[in-house]
């Protein structure tokens, strides 16, 4: 009730009158009732109330804060973090190498970035993510929805059917060998129709486009309740052209990782981004680093790094809070993302967009 | 969808009045600006401006569509999912033939047969359905002088006696191909920004460059300062306008790329020149 007039979310020239009228705090408005308001302002009566009404709404979120009921600020000891922390699920990668590294499989309420040179596989892993997420629980799984956001128009739909069909077998095989009645019961709604239902694809051309899906997110998740994966595929690509104001890029870029990780909590999911590779030339050798520049690199919590060892692909986490960095290999095969068999199968690839003699890229040309 | 102008998105008369005074007249502007620089601009409060952002981004958010959509559609029409380039090989790799609504990239060192490749493809366009072509026009945009018609109408008369038998039916043929010989970078570019026009008007099925690396080449040289950072400007953006035509008009667009060895700090190994889009690669 003591709260200064000058911090209530009202029109910036509403402010400006009641400071020059002398009025300091929210109580005090309340006090003059609408009537009095608009006398001593000089605004109409509606606007007076509409104000009003504004300020009792700020003052009640305030009260009920300040009694430590929910409101938007968390307030929680460490022990009910690390309970939560602990029944909170992962979304396997069906790649157990990588599942290990990350600690489990990809975190939800968190930001992971994947980065990497074109062809390496990150579409892939978000692909075969959106598939993953919608395990039912009994196999380990998540049970949620999935919405992909594709910026660079790599999303192909028969290759999620491949990844897809992969996993149902997978799960098949499974309650084969455990004979339960729920496993059998949960496969009746896992099947191909359903995974392909659930996930919500969206294609934005340019920035504009991805700002204005991100601003209308928190809205479809309300409406979506059993989201539990946003993958937004390539949030370098738009913001690498057209943009001869970095200032801006980078004040857009933020305000986007701020709306992000608001929606990672608010909706207990998992955002997960790909990022492209870009060539930093140093004194007397180039290397290769992830786009959008260092401020960028502060957004995600988990960030991998994709990279080619001649013809094997490997994996870094570099960098995440709780595990440690380190390398890892994997395959990407028919089925979708896999481990490294022992006796290294060179098989691999099937769908229209791998091409098993492709030569891994170097710095030079990556720009 | 960016350019769309505010009072297009259903924002009223006076706030859009009031937004132009402050140089805000498209969409873009509008969610380019953080909430307290928008609240001082409408002057109105926190729940509004929040509001009014809704009501634009429901002006410039793409449409939802479920991947279970997505396939219905695909599979309604499957004929029309590729181009077969007729090398029985390589189609079945390429699960097909040439994708329809993709970028296809062709690498290979000098004197492999890209060129080559990219006439055959042409031909190959014009063809009626049933034997196996997409009916239509092509798009060549031609940036060394490569492009020899002769070779067109002779790879067409021996490929294809029995359909090219007269010759009217060359005649219609090569009035399908247009050419366009573009030698600098910003020609390329313009061109590429003009062909939405030409493909609804001229019905064109196929787009053909080559090569986006000659062009590249000669007018970027990587060791100049800036060098890089306007090159990759001129591709990314050729590449997104490319991958919004494919996608739009569901047609195949081939790219022609060149060999260079980079030498690093181990052998010398060889590499692609440039890399404006990766949906799929073929090296020969």
């Amino acid at each position: 009730m003591q709260r200064e007039v000058g911090t209530l979310p009202l029109a910036p020239a509403l402010r400006a009158r009641l400071a020059a009228a002398g009025f300091q705090t929210a109580q005090e408005l309340l006090d003059t009732g609408p009537g009095g308001l608009s006398k001593e302002i000089g605004i109409s009566r509606e606007e007076a109330l509409e104000a009003l009404r504004v300020v009792r709404q700020e003052c009640h979120g305030d009260a009920a804060r300040t009694a430590g009921g929910s409101g938007t600020t968390r307030k929680c000891t460490a022990l009910e973090l690390l309970e939560e922390e602990q029944t909170q699920g992962f979304i396997i990668t069906f790649c157990s190498a990588l599942d290990s590294i990350l600690g489990g499989g990809v975190q939800l309420t968190k930001i992971t970035e994947i980065c990497g040179a074109p062809g390496v596989g990150k579409t892939q892993l978000c692909m075969q993510l959106a598939v993953d997420v919608q395990i039912p629980e009994c196999f380990g799984g998540v049970a949620g929805e999935a919405v992909f956001i594709d910026t660079e128009g790599s999303f192909m739909v028969d290759r999620v059917v491949d990844i897809a069909a992969a996993c149902v077998q997978h799960c098949h095989l499974i309650a084969e060998a455990q004979q339960e009645e729920e496993h059998r019961k949960a496969l009746e709604t896992f099947s191909l129709e359903n995974i392909l239902s659930h996930i919500y694809y969206f294609r934005c051309r340019d920035y504009t486009e991805l700002l204005a899906q991100v601003y209308l997110l928190p809205e479809f998740l309300s409406e979506h309740s059993k989201v539990r994966l946003v993958v937004i595929d390539g949030i370098a690509f738009p913001f690498r052209h057209d943009f001869e104001d970095l200032s801006l890029r980078t004040r857009l870029l933020n305000g986007l990782a701020q709306q992000l990780i608001i929606i990672a909590n608010d909706h207990k999911s998992a955002v997960v981004l790909t990022n492209q590779m870009t060539t930093r030339i140093g004194q007397s050798q180039s290397t290769l680093v992830p786009a959008l520049g260092e401020s960028w690199g502060h957004a995600a919590t988990v960030r991998l790094i994709f990279h080619w060892d001649n013809s094997q692909r490997l994996a870094t986490l570099y960098k995440s809070p709780s595990q440690k960095e380190s390398t890892i290999p994997y395959h990407i095969t028919c089925h979708g993302f896999r481990d490294v068999q022992p006796p290294a199968v060179s098989h691999s690839t099937a769908g229209t967009e791998l091409n098993p003699r492709k030569r891994p890229r170097t710095e030079e040309e990556k720009q | 969808m960016a350019a769309k102008k505010l009072r297009r998105a259903q924002l009223s008369q006076e706030m859009c009045e009031r937004l132009s005074r402050y140089q805000i007249t498209t969409c873009q502007d509008f969610l380019c600006l953080s909430l307290l620089e928008l609240m001082k601009v409408t002057g109105q409060s926190y729940y509004e401006v929040q509001k009014l952002l809704c009501k634009v981004s429901r002006a410039c958010a793409p449409k939802m569509q479920t991947a279970y959509e997505m396939k219905l559609r695909k599979s309604v029409n499957p004929s029309s999912a590729f181009l077969s380039t007729t090398l029985h090989s390589l189609d079945r790799v390429l699960h097909g033939g040439v994708p329809c609504g993709s970028l296809t990239e062709i690498t290979s060192p000098p004197g492999c047969g890209k060129t080559q490749f990219c006439i055959m493809m042409s031909v190959l366009a014009t063809l009626p359905v049933s034997m196996g072509g997409l009916d239509g026009a092509v798009i060549y945009i031609d940036t060394e002088s490569a492009f020899s018609a002769e070779r067109l109408i002779e790879i067409a008369a021996n490929r294809f006696p029995t359909y090219f038998d007269s010759d009217e039916k060359l005649l219609c043929m090569t009035c399908s191909i247009h050419l366009y010989r573009e030698l600098t970078c910003c020609s390329v570019l313009k061109r590429i920004l003009s062909l939405e026009e030409e493909i609804i008007s001229k019905k064109v099925k196929l787009i053909i460059i080559d090569s986006v690396a000659s062009v590249v080449r000669k007018e970027f040289d990587t060791k100049l300062q800036g060098n890089l950072a306007e090159r990759s400007n001129f591709l990314t953006r050729g590449a997104s306008v490319l991958k919004y035509l494919a996608e739009e008009f569901s047609i195949p667009v081939i790219l022609t790329n060149q060999i260079t060895t980079s030498l690093s700090s181990g052998p010398g190994i060889q590499a692609d020149l440039v890399s404006p889009a990766d949906d799929l690669s073929l090296s020969e």
